[in-house]
């Protein structure tokens, strides 16, 4: 029963918080998780205080007469109509309008390598292991001197990362809690998302798709570096990139020529 | 109204043709009823399994651990774990609710409620029945299998679920059962539409069926144009598998041809959200009938109710996309199905208030269908809301396959639907039977039910928001999701408990069958046709067929003066003086 012991100690709303946000924009879908809460939780409390209050207070014991109405008076009606509007107008159309300006201003505001500083990352999912590729010295992509990790991403702070996602088997869904974004890879297209992560440290990147047995295990380690941690790993990685690079292994030619 | 073919059929003689190939309405909703009833104990079980492996992964399933699993010393393996979650699924949405609310009192409620002696189509009901228990058997023959049964999720996404991911014959057999399913589904359908439609007792309109009856045919209708559609997709997997099609195959691994994966999400989900409405439809009219007989008063807006129920049916048509934001579509589509999966909160919000208007100044008895009633407005509250998170873009990108969607529909489909089958159980089961279930038992079991359920569902919420990922056999293997122990060990002991208050239920099922005290023919002092005649009904219904002159919900009328609070509906509505 560890789970009452623990339970004196840490609140289990603290510990039902999501992660970390290590992301310059995860705050924008941590906000409005916080604030279609506040919403849903303000409906829920009158849809309570009406099963409860009306049970309490209309129980045969309390009230032998019912009020013998159809629910159909002009009142009546005017009062449900005001309740559909007050929904839609309060919460379908705040939260719809925040979420849309959120993808447009930032999550579909794709990154321009060419104009602002993005580091750019391809990503093959299979099962059970997600790997990466970095263009390397000649910044293209599929050629020798890429560097390729497998379940081990490394990035820099202060820099939009821009992924192409795609996979080789069957669909996965590449999620970092972290960032709170997750974007599914599918076999045959080619996915995308952008985050900017600025707090160093490791992080775990997670398979949120079912994709088979062993589901549970396509875990990667995602390291934040400070841009002169991440320089200096560039910098060695590429240097041994092209002795490691077997153009004969199939398993590590998958790059594709980077579109936009 | 009442224009078909109404005729009293010869009452059958033979055991086999009362009670196996029965062509009668009352028995085969009883062979759903039993049918249903059977798999949700299997699904219950295998929820049971699910939950132990996630709190105690690597510790052996407590006393028949050993018995399932003796080549892992009782743990459930793996790829044992991923069948699990997927027969769980499966089992409960087409072989558990489906056949309990849509089978079981479709067919018990509908001709009885509209007055009718038998379903429009008696020969279509009994082999929708038929096919249902072939499919089942189907199902249950694929856990058999050398490679095991299904284990791609009950969405069987492919390519996973293609030759690429899944090997075994068991997907193929999955394949066949939900197509054999979907034949008995679209048969009841049919024969559900139409006798609505044609078998009506003279003088009642659409607006004087009960709310049950309205649920009951929208159902009926989603269901028939629905489907179908996921048939489609079952046969063009199927052919994927065995004939070396490619619809559903792309990437590297799919080395004869290339399609398209998400055409199948896109399949089953045209289908599969109209099928989340198909589910709750039949409980919520239940619920909105069994609030307005046990609060005494008629119920509130009750054309209202209908016509959001309509409304919710429509929209649940073209809010798909909302289950595939993560897969990137169009900028314009993922707009377009956020925007319209919020519309459903007006209707919703709309019978909510409905909900709440019919016990505001009633006289509220709490029997215990009246108890399910009004906890299945406690969760669907829940559920509902929830769902403002996932139709939401930016958040259902975190949220997508986190364990809130498992709170989340398990809140709507699993916990509202429970509760709305239950109370149906308690409430018709005179009727059914001739016999009164216990009461005591009863009431145990709806706190024993509803208290349990909210620890899993809420602690699934409180679980998916902290980041745990859905269909994980083990989630710590992750140290981030280590702190959630105490939640997820929470949730696996709730679910023991409220598996264990399930056998009260059984209990008082079986007891009542055979030692219950006799049913009068109207216990609940209703007024709907149903009560009008003997319990349990003679074999073609009604002698003479009813007269209808007023609605459904005729409670606390001033003028009533003949002694009861209720008129049932063969009886002119009483006006008071001029």
């Amino acid at each position: 029963m560890d789970f009452l012991n623990l339970s004196v100690s840490t609140s289990w709303w603290e510990l039902s918080k999501p992660p970390l946000d290590i992301s310059t924009n995860g705050h924008l879908i941590d906000s409005l998780f916080v604030y279609t809460s506040v919403l849903a939780v303000f409906y829920f409390i009158l849809v309570c205080i009406g099963l409860f209050g009306f049970s309490y207070l209309y129980s045969q014991k309390r009230n032998k007469t019912p009020y013998y109405t159809y629910g159909n008076k002009k009142k009546h009606l005017l009062v449900t109509a005001f309740i559909g509007a007050a929904v839609f107008l309060s919460v379908d159309l705040n939260i719809t309008r925040l979420s849309n300006n959120d993808l447009l201003d930032v999550f579909w505001k794709w990154p321009n390598p060419k104009t602002e500083k993005v580091l750019r990352v391809e990503v093959m999912a299979q099962q059970w292991m997600w790997s990466f590729r970095y263009a390397g010295p000649d910044d293209q992509f599929g050629t020798a001197d890429d560097i390729v990790t497998n379940n081990d991403l490394r990035v820099p702070t202060n820099t939009k990362i821009l992924f192409h996602l795609t996979s080789k088997d069957v669909i996965h869904s590449f999620f970092v809690p972290n960032v709170r974004l997750k974007v599914d890879t599918i076999p045959g297209r080619i996915t995308r998302v952008w985050w900017d992560a600025n707090i160093p440290g490791e992080y775990d990147i997670v398979c949120a798709e079912m994709c088979g047995t062993h589901h549970y295990l396509m875990k990667a380690k995602l390291t934040v570096y400070s841009e002169e941690d991440f320089n200096r790993w560039r910098s060695t990685s590429e240097k041994l990139a092209l002795n490691a690079n077997d153009p004969d292994d199939k398993n590590l030619a998958w790059g594709w020529k980077w579109e936009y | 109204m009442s224009g078909g073919y109404n005729e009293i059929h010869p009452e059958p003689t033979t055991f086999w043709s009362k009670y196996i190939i029965s062509f009668d309405h009352k028995v085969i909703a009883k062979q759903f009823l039993w049918y249903g009833i059977a798999f949700l104990g299997i699904g219950g079980l295998m929820a049971l399994l699910i939950r132990w492996t996630l709190a105690y992964p690597g510790e052996a399933f407590p006393v028949i651990g050993h018995l399932l699993f003796p080549n892992s010393a009782g743990i459930v393996p793996p790829d044992s774990y991923a069948m699990l979650f997927t027969m769980h699924g499966t089992i409960m949405i087409f072989y558990a609710i489906t056949p309990i609310l849509i089978g079981a009192f479709g067919n018990y409620c509908i001709p009885l409620m509209i007055g009718a002696r038998d379903m429009a189509f008696p020969m279509l009901n009994m082999l929708s029945f038929w096919f249902a228990f072939l499919s089942g058997l189907v199902l249950l023959a694929s856990l058999f299998l050398p490679l095991g049964a299904a284990a791609g999720g009950w969405t069987s996404y492919p390519t996973l679920s293609t030759m690429i991911g899944s090997p075994g014959a068991g997907q193929t057999l999955w394949c066949v059962a939900i197509f054999l399913f979907g034949v008995s589904s679209t048969m009841g359908a049919v024969n559900y539409v139409t006798t609505v439609i044609t078998l009506r007792a003279p003088g009642m309109g659409y607006f004087d069926m009960p709310l049950t009856v309205w649920g009951l045919w929208l159902t009926a209708i989603l269901n028939a144009i629905f489907v179908p559609v996921l048939g489609a997709g079952v046969i063009l997997l199927t052919l994927d598998r065995v004939m070396g099609t490619t619809f559903f195959l792309a990437g590297a691994s799919a080395t004869s041809g290339s399609g398209d994966p998400v055409l199948f999400q896109h399949v089953f989900w045209i289908f599969g959200h109209p099928e989340v409405y198909i589910l709750i439809l039949p409980a919520w009219g239940i619920v909105s009938d069994l609030l307005s007989f046990f609060s005494r008063k008629p119920a509130f807006g009750a054309k209202a109710t209908a016509l959001s129920m309509t409304a919710v049916s429509v929209l649940s048509t073209i809010v798909y996309g909302h289950h595939m934001f993560t897969t990137q579509m169009s900028p314009l589509l993922t707009q377009s199905f956020m925007t319209l999966t919020m519309t459903i909160s007006i209707p919703s919000a709309i019978f909510f208030a409905n909900w709440l208007g019919t016990i505001w100044k009633g006289s509220i008895r709490f029997d215990s269908p009246m108890l399910f009633s009004l906890g299945v407005v406690f969760v669907f509250g829940l559920g509902g809301l929830t769902g403002l998170h996932l139709g939401t873009v930016t958040t259902d990108l975190y949220l997508h396959d986190t364990y809130f969607v498992v709170g989340h529909f398990h809140y709507t489909m699993a916990a509202s639907v429970l509760l709305g089958g239950y109370a149906g159980i308690y409430f018709w089961f005179p009727k059914m039977f001739g016999r009164m279930m216990n009461e005591t038992m009863a009431k145990i079991h709806f706190w024993g039910t509803m208290i349990p359920l909210n620890g899993i569902f809420f602690g699934m919420l409180m679980v998916g928001y902290g980041g745990m990922h859905r269909r994980i056999y083990n989630p710590f293997v992750y140290d981030s999701l280590k702190r959630l122990m105490p939640i997820n060990e929470m949730i696996t002991i709730s679910a023991i408990l409220m598996g264990l208050f399930q056998i009260i239920f059984v209990i008082n099922f079986l007891w009542s069958l055979y030692k219950g005290k006799k049913a009068v023919n109207n216990p609940w002092n209703v007024g709907t046709l149903e009560w009008t005649i003997p319990s349990p009904p003679v074999h073609h219904n009604y002698d003479v067929i009813p007269v209808v002159k007023c609605g459904p919900h005729e409670f606390g009328n001033p003028n009533l003066k003949n002694g009861r609070d209720f008129q049932y509906q063969t009886e002119e509505l009483v006006q008071g003086p001029a």
